[in-house]
């Protein structure tokens, strides 16, 4: 008994850990690619009520076989993208994921992906949680 | 009589002085328009594409890579709404062309380009080539991209300039358009550089 007792604090304990933390994420779009084009990028806007900054450490998605996360920065008129390890969401802010800034790129998948279609990303952060979210796919510049 | 004859003199003047430049919004005007040397690329179609293309007509330009999924969609995307702006202004033979110049010969061949330009504008024209021959044209205009990180060799990143040239019909380079784009401003100043390059003609 006791010990289903302390199994059960302990399958509690580790749900609460995983549980939702408080990071939100919305407006979720992934841009058609165009035909012929071998990457594509997706954008959310990701908002920390909490007290404490977080930290994007990783992203993944069952319709793509990679997810990176990249900024786009323009220095001197040369537009580069830079890999991220991470991304900052700072405590009571928000970060948005937009062209020409950060965004994700994913390989685009052997079946084209349309304007409407929906696709899952799952967003993991520093604290140990994890917000999923659904993106829908944009013919947008 | 002096008077008069002094404002009629000044009229006179006034009418036979050149047009003032127009006061622009995103463009950069060159001092004066620069002659480009002649280059050898190929066009979406498989063709030669060469300095006589950009001839007898305006056309604007961009530089950038297939591969890209971020700068290039939206700035070819922002061409695009340009065209279609510009096309409620303009009879369609006055239309500038939309050229897009992949500096990636290694992956962007011509019947990727033909689908990938076509999404954005249909009558978008692209173009590529040996890259001594995208390097003489580019290094004219002062373009610039280099090739960044990649894990693998067919797995790389460019830098590149994120500027949009215009070519007068004279096919010499005329303005630069710096980011950030905004596809209404460079509809109106290229209106207006239209404008007054042909009243200075």
């Amino acid at each position: 008994m006791k010990r289903r007792l302390s199994l059960l604090l302990l399958s509690l304990i580790i749900s609460l850990a995983a549980a939702d933390s408080g990071l939100m994420a919305d407006g979720a779009w992934v841009r058609e690619a165009p035909p012929g084009a071998s990457m594509m990028a997706a954008y959310l806007v990701i908002t920390n009520p909490t007290d404490r900054d977080a930290r994007l450490i990783g992203v993944e998605s069952p319709a793509f076989a990679q997810v990176m996360m990249h900024k786009s920065v323009t220095v001197d008129g040369m537009a580069r993208m830079l890999h991220q390890d991470s991304i900052p969401i700072p405590a009571h802010g928000s970060v948005a994921l937009e062209p020409g800034g950060y965004h994700l790129m994913m390989p685009a998948p052997d079946t084209r992906l349309r304007a409407g279609d929906e696709v899952e990303f799952m967003l993991h952060f520093d604290d140990n949680s994890s917000v999923s979210v659904t993106a829908v796919v944009r013919k947008k510049p | 009589m002096r008077i008069i004859l002094l404002l009629l003199a000044t009229a006179l003047l006034t009418a036979c002085s050149p047009p003032k430049p127009p006061q622009l919004q995103q463009a950069t005007l060159l001092p004066s328009a620069k002659p480009i040397a002649d280059f050898n690329l190929i066009n979406q179609k498989g063709e030669a594409f060469t300095l006589d293309d950009l001839k007898g007509h305006w056309t604007f330009a961009f530089f950038g890579y297939t591969h890209c999924p971020d700068v290039c969609p939206t700035s070819l995307g922002m061409l695009g709404r340009v065209m279609r702006r510009l096309n409620e202004n303009l009879q369609p033979g006055a239309m500038p062309q939309g050229l897009f110049v992949s500096v990636d010969p290694q992956r962007d061949t011509p019947e990727m380009l033909a689908k990938y330009v076509a999404y954005f504008y249909p009558d978008f024209i692209a173009a590529t080539g040996d890259p001594a021959e995208i390097h003489r044209l580019t290094r004219q205009l002062g373009i610039l991209y280099v090739k960044s990180a990649g894990d693998k060799d067919n797995d790389y990143l460019i830098d590149h300039s994120a500027a949009v040239v215009l070519f007068d019909p004279d096919g010499r380079f005329h303005a630069l358009f710096n980011v950030p784009h905004d596809a209404d401003k460079i509809a109106s100043d290229f209106l207006l550089i239209k404008n007054y390059y042909e009243a200075s003609q």
